[in-house]
């Protein structure tokens, strides 16, 4: 028996044609679906390939031709944040969507078994699947001996194994993208990230803290409609959703421009809800989709409530400088003793060759002094 | 290439190493200037060689910058007068008065100060910026100017235009993207830090030094054989 497609099972949860009619328009909106992907890689009948086909009818033809999508779930040096964030998002469409077309086959935070049983049924998913199916990743892998070991196997050695059979490897968060947290200075643990370590396979980074759910199930749906991965930048994320900076579609952009600025968090010009940037507002560098999907079914994203952007979907954001320090600062100043050291070496510097010019002025002028009365 | 990570770079580890190349090197200078001394008086002068000074000071920071007509600097070079003094006043209220280059300062030194609003400060800069290149039409146009400029004059207003023109295009998102032009703008400050004390860009320090010595020898009065 040919295994069951997402529209077959979504029929069987009571789901009306309507509905999924609807459900595949809500899809193409939220993939940003304005022109036709490639088409060989699409799925589609080749006789459609010179009709035009609308991208409601591709994303329509895969759900009900596509089975659901396996997804392994791993997590290493993480908070379970990125999971606590897809799993309390408030847009049902999409998310819900996603989440019904995909079957978590191993989630360490979800999964009600525990123990040697969850681990035997991770290791039957990834023989059943092999080559199929999708490997989530949310955590940093530490590269140092001893840390994050789970049933007795390092996060290394788990995500090799795993990464092994994956048809393409999602990070979620900026750990599993870039290191995230765990990788701060000093980084104790030699974090790194999932494209520092896998090379060989499809990798998507949906960086963030948390990632954005709709990111995460965006891509997750891109792979389920076309079975490939989106448009990629030049840091692996997903061109649709971290295309523009934060400071792009910030809503407080036009008080940047104007040069109105809270100048704390607490005075008239916060009330107002002038720009963040002078506490300290990553924005203008920072490409993520906060600004346009927001957070909780789009109620708000934190520099409209008030708190400059951290830079959570950039590398190293955080040794990037003070939370709350202007962006123009630099970095980080120079300790004072340093500064002490490099003054004291210019002012010596200066004293010995201006010490050696004056001996060499007054020999000199004894020489001629000499040659005169001589 | 990724920017934010070049970005990174120029402002944390490039920007700390020119800072110090900066205060080393301008203290060097300023070591070297203290100690070439005065010059020996052969003769006792009966002026007031400390009036000099204060009378050099008032003329040359209050009065002949802004009253054109006590030296006729306009009238001798306007192109000098209007756009190298209005270079100045741009650079000044820039990089003292502009929001963004006072949170340099208030991280550097500790405490901050009140700024201008953006597009007073806009305006200035882009003063700045006509300034400098009328100025480079000068340098190129006229003969003298051509004579007196070598490599090192170009390098001074090629380093001086690029962070302002760079920091302008930064504030208003033109053509790149705002991490790029913000490195290239922290880079050629980085490089120009570091210019600075090899340069006659320095003459932000040393020009006091020459009104001194000016007022020292213009308050003398005596026969100096």
């Amino acid at each position: 028996m040919p295994e069951e497609t997402v529209h077959q099972y979504l029929q069987k949860q009571g789901v009306s044609r309507r509905d999924f009619l609807k459900i595949c328009g809500a899809l193409v909106g939220a993939l940003g679906l304005t022109r036709m992907p490639p088409f060989d890689e699409s799925g589609l009948p080749g006789n459609l390939k010179h009709t035009s086909v609308k991208p409601i009818d591709m994303v329509r033809h895969a759900l009900e031709t596509k089975p659901r999508l396996p997804v392994i779930w791993l997590e290493f040096q993480d908070c379970a944040g990125c999971s606590e964030a897809l799993t309390r998002s408030h847009s049902p469409t999409l998310v819900n969507l996603v989440l019904n077309s995909i079957t978590v086959e191993y989630h360490e935070t979800l999964s009600a078994a525990a123990g040697f049983q969850v681990e035997e049924a991770k290791q039957a998913a990834m023989k059943k699947y092999a080559g199929q199916y999708i490997l989530v990743v949310e955590g940093s892998i530490p590269e140092g001996d001893g840390y994050c070991t789970i049933g007795g196997k390092s996060a290394l050695d788990l995500l090799k194994e795993a990464a092994a059979g994956a048809a393409a490897i999602i990070a979620t968060g900026n750990c599993a993208s870039f290191g995230g947290i765990p990788k701060a200075r000093p980084n104790p643990t030699n974090a790194k990230g999932v494209w520092e370590i896998i090379t060989d396979k499809p990798i998507v980074n949906i960086p963030g803290c948390p990632a954005i759910p709709e990111a995460f199930t965006g891509t997750l749906a891109n792979f389920l409609i076309f079975g490939s991965l989106p448009e990629l930048d030049g840091l692996r994320r997903p061109k649709t959703f971290y295309g523009n900076t934060i400071h792009d579609r910030c809503l407080r952009r036009p008080f940047y421009e104007a040069g109105k600025f809270a100048e704390s968090f607490d005075d008239e010009g916060a009330r107002q809800g002038w720009c963040l940037y002078k506490l300290g507002c990553k924005g203008p560098t920072t490409y993520n989709a906060c600004a346009t999907i927001k957070w909780d079914a789009g109620l708000s994203f934190p520099v409209q409530s008030g708190h400059p952007c951290l830079g959570c979907s950039e590398p190293n954001f955080w040794d990037g400088g003070g939370f709350y320090q202007g962006q123009s600062a630099p970095l980080n100043r120079p300790a004072v003793t340093v500064v002490g050291a490099a003054a004291a070496a210019g002012i010596v510097a200066g004293a010995a060759m201006g010490a050696a010019n004056q001996s060499q002025k007054k020999s000199a002028a004894r020489k001629s002094k000499k040659q005169k009365d001589a | 290439m990724n920017w934010n990570a070049f970005l990174e770079f120029v402002r944390g580890p490039l920007f700390q190493v020119s800072l110090l190349v900066f205060v080393a090197g301008m203290l060097y200078r300023l070591v070297r200037v203290l100690m070439l001394g005065w010059s020996r008086d052969n003769v006792p002068s009966k002026g007031s060689k400390g009036g000099g000074v204060v009378k050099s000071f008032l003329k040359s920071i209050l009065i002949w910058p802004f009253i054109p007509w006590v030296k006729r600097t306009f009238s001798k070079n306007p192109v000098i007068y209007l756009a190298g003094g209005l270079f100045h006043l741009a650079l000044l209220v820039v990089l003292i008065l502009g929001t963004a280059h006072m949170l340099v300062w208030k991280s550097l030194l500790g405490f901050g100060w009140a700024t201008l609003p953006l597009p007073m400060v806009d305006w200035m800069a882009a003063v700045g910026i006509a300034a400098m290149v009328a100025l480079l039409i000068h340098r190129l146009v006229n003969p003298v100017m051509r004579l007196i400029s070598g490599p090192s004059e170009w390098a001074n207003w090629t380093l001086v235009f690029l962070p302002m023109v760079s920091g302008y295009m930064l504030t208003h998102h033109m053509f790149f993207r705002y991490e790029v032009l913000f490195s290239i703008h922290m880079l050629v400050v980085d490089i120009l830090l570091i210019w600075i004390p090899l340069s006659r860009i320095s003459h932000f320090i040393f020009y006091f030094f020459a009104r001194t010595i000016h007022g020292v020898e213009f308050g003398k009065r005596a026969v100096n054989p």
